[in-house]
């Protein structure tokens, strides 16, 4: 197993109201009951160890990953999830992005209300015994599947009566292992973990392939925003680092940021959320964006004077990115760049800033960011996009869909031509199943 | 009786006046029969850190130390009243829980609270969950919560010009995401139909679909003709 690169550096914190090593314990009590399987993560998934904020190691996997993939990002972030995998390919990485998987519906519960903790549970343990069944140990896109899966497991694994209201619906499903038992995974892990865990690897791509375009980050002045889900739900379940804010923050983010060389411009709001609210940004939005201008945007364009303000997860990234515009209503319009840390790392590293990390999507100012980044040609490469969507949709229109799809053969980078670490190409994850397909 | 001699801002409302009190006893009792309720409160120093870093405290009257305070002093009248609207303030964003010295999760309470009142379908729970109705209808159908055709200029004028722009060509430029199952427009991603099925069993067997029926009638009756309907689908294809 490998070790931290600072492994011998003493962790500050030892939180004495932690108790969430008795989670562990009382896993392998449940396993060794028959009551649950454990998904392991082992040697091939490449495991790097972290410090949590009470001082545990946690086992971060890096490869062989099972993509459970966050709506919001993929529905209204593309370039969020675009980066993710292209990074997982340029390591080299073995992983399954496949359809067969809901999300946690956990948003819809923090905003309506209209679920319950069984339900909860239940759709988790689908979730993570479809990835078992694969071989690929779940990654965790999303900040609020991750905060809500970590919950649901403590749950579970402190509550007979969760268990046993859950396992004839998970029986009926055929989502329960072997000899009946419930599949719980060794470690919940969210991608910004991944991205954390990866850092070094991130800078050397970054000298490899960015610096090379002309890239340079190190003008560039970075706001953190902790994600709430990531960090205050099971807070004793996230990445800490001794070097990153003397461990008293947060360190996912902020670490791969400052191994880039990017400063990180600290404000005193940091501790704040978004204004999101699940429910608010949609119907109660003047909530939202009071609170995101008031609170965050002001404080970091005012004060911290950031270029870009970086996010790890879905609500957050959005909040701060639609509601900037409407500032100009009040004469409080503070524009500054919002992306996650895996969309910067990938600009950083030479990524295609509308084919991968997708900005054309944003409502916010980017563009000034890109120049002080280095990527003077992004209006060359805004159209070669435009130019590319304008021809799918010319192919489509005209119905002319086997050139189309003799297009994307040599347009995707990973569908249907992505490869396994063992070099062998990996078969279209959707060629053969029905989908919801629109 | 007011019951609200500090702290709780609001007056109790004429609705829940008149609600008889075994009624607001048996709701409030719902509320602290739910398993999680003793993992969620342990004590109060009444010192306010909840409440001065909660977000939803700075725009709206809503305070977590509040509810935590009326659960200890077991204020049935003020629980049952801040059922109706109050909790719905909340942000979920969990910053009470984290700061808490004592661990006390005043925003795990407010989500037993909410899941109580839907399950009791109260009117005002009713009236606030309407414009949420689009969202439930793809979540419940489809195992997403957000796709990308929901994202409509129209819905979203405060987002700014840009809005529109992305709606332009949308499939087309749903078509050049450049990953697997990323492409769809209905659905955030490419969802098998045995998933949608697998995710209909749970709801069906979690009182879900049940909860939805009583909270909004009509929107539970059109996300009922699509399960049944994608059931169908998904049954045609086993026998074949």
């Amino acid at each position: 197993m490998s070790l931290l690169r600072y492994d011998k550096t003493k962790f500050p914190i030892q939180n004495n109201h932690a108790h969430y090593d008795e989670i562990f314990e009382r896993m392998e009590e449940l396993e060794a009951k028959g009551e649950i399987l454990i998904h392991r993560i082992t040697e091939e998934h490449k495991p790097v160890e972290v410090y949590t904020r009470t001082g545990r190691i946690k086992t971060v996997p890096t490869n062989k990953l099972w993509h459970h993939k966050s709506c919001g990002q993929c529905g209204n972030i593309p370039g969020y999830p675009a980066s993710i995998f292209w990074f997982m390919n340029k390591f080299g990485y073995d992983y399954l992005n496949e359809p067969h998987q809901t999300s946690c519906t956990a948003w819809n519960y923090h905003g309506s209300g209209t679920s319950n903790p069984v339900a909860l549970a239940a759709v988790w343990l689908r979730n993570m015994h479809q990835a078992w069944k694969t071989g690929y140990y779940p990654l965790i896109h999303c900040g609020t599947s991750f905060g809500s899966y970590k919950e649901t497991r403590e749950q579970l694994i402190m509550n007979k009566e969760l268990r046993d209201a859950v396992r004839p619906i998970l029986k009926k499903l055929g989502r329960l292992g072997p000899n009946g038992e419930l599949i719980i995974p060794q470690e919940v892990v969210h991608y910004s973990e991944w991205t954390h865990a990866n850092r070094y690897k991130i800078k050397e791509l970054y000298e490899k392939e960015g610096k090379p375009k002309g890239i340079d980050v190190s003008n560039v002045r970075v706001a953190i925003h902790n994600a709430c889900h990531v960090w205050k739900m099971i807070a004793d379940d996230y990445v800490y680092d001794p070097e990153i804010y003397g461990g008293q923050r947060p360190a996912a983010s902020a670490a791969v940021i400052k191994e880039l060389g990017a400063t990180i411009a600290d404000y005193y709001t940091w501790y704040d959320c978004c204004g999101f609210g699940f429910r608010h940004i949609l119907t109660e939005r003047e909530f939202t964006r009071s609170f995101a201008i008031n609170r965050k945007l002001k404080v970091i364009y005012e004060d911290a004077k950031a270029d870009l303000i970086v996010t790890h997860d879905t609500g957050c990234t959005t909040t701060f990115e639609k509601n900037q515009w409407i500032g100009k209503a009040h004469d409080m319009y503070y524009p500054v760049a919002v992306m996650s840390d895996i969309m910067f790392s990938a600009l950083a590293c030479g990524a295609h800033p509308y084919k991968i990390v997708q900005l054309y999507w944003n409502c916010s100012s980017y563009e000034p960011l890109l120049e002080k980044m280095g990527i003077t040609n992004w209006k060359e490469l805004r159209k070669e996009w435009e130019d590319t969507v304008k021809y799918i949709n010319e192919l489509d229109k005209a119905g002319k869909h086997d050139e189309l799809q003799e297009f994307f053969k040599t347009y995707d980078l990973y569908e249907p031509y992505s490869r396994t670490s063992d070099g062998k190409p990996r078969a279209s994850a959707t060629a053969d199943k029905v989908l919801f397909r629109s | 009786m007011d019951g609200h001699a500090y702290g709780y801002n609001l007056p109790i409302s004429q609705k829940t006046k008149d609600v008889p009190w075994e009624e607001k006893v048996r709701i409030v009792e719902e509320v602290k029969s739910d398993f999680r309720y003793h993992e969620y409160i342990f004590g109060c120093l009444n010192c306010g850190v909840c409440t001065a870093s909660c977000p939803s405290n700075r725009f709206f009257d809503y305070s977590p130390r509040e509810i935590v305070q009326r659960f200890l002093e077991d204020d049935v009248e003020v629980l049952y009243d801040m059922m109706h609207e109050y909790i719905w303030a909340c942000s979920q964003c969990f910053t009470c829980w984290i700061r808490c010295p004592f661990v006390n999760n005043p925003g795990g309470l407010v989500a037993i609270m909410r899941e109580v009142a839907v399950r009791n379908a109260f009117d005002a729970t009713k009236d606030l969950l309407k414009p949420y109705g689009r969202v439930l209808l793809k979540v419940m159908t489809t195992g997403n919560q957000l796709s990308a055709d929901m994202l409509q200029p129209d819905f979203f004028p405060d987002w700014g010009p840009k809005m529109a722009d992305n709606m332009e060509n949308l499939r087309a430029k749903r078509m050049a995401i450049p990953f697997d199952v990323g492409k769809a427009v209905k659905t955030a991603w490419e969802v098998s139909l045995q998933t949608a099925i697998e995710l209909y069993s749970i709801w069906r067997e979690t009182g879900i679909f049940d909860m939805l029926e009583k909270i909004d009638p009509n929107l539970y009756n059109v996300i009922m003709d699509m399960v049944e309907e994608n059931e169908e689908r998904w049954e045609d294809m086993q026998e074949e």
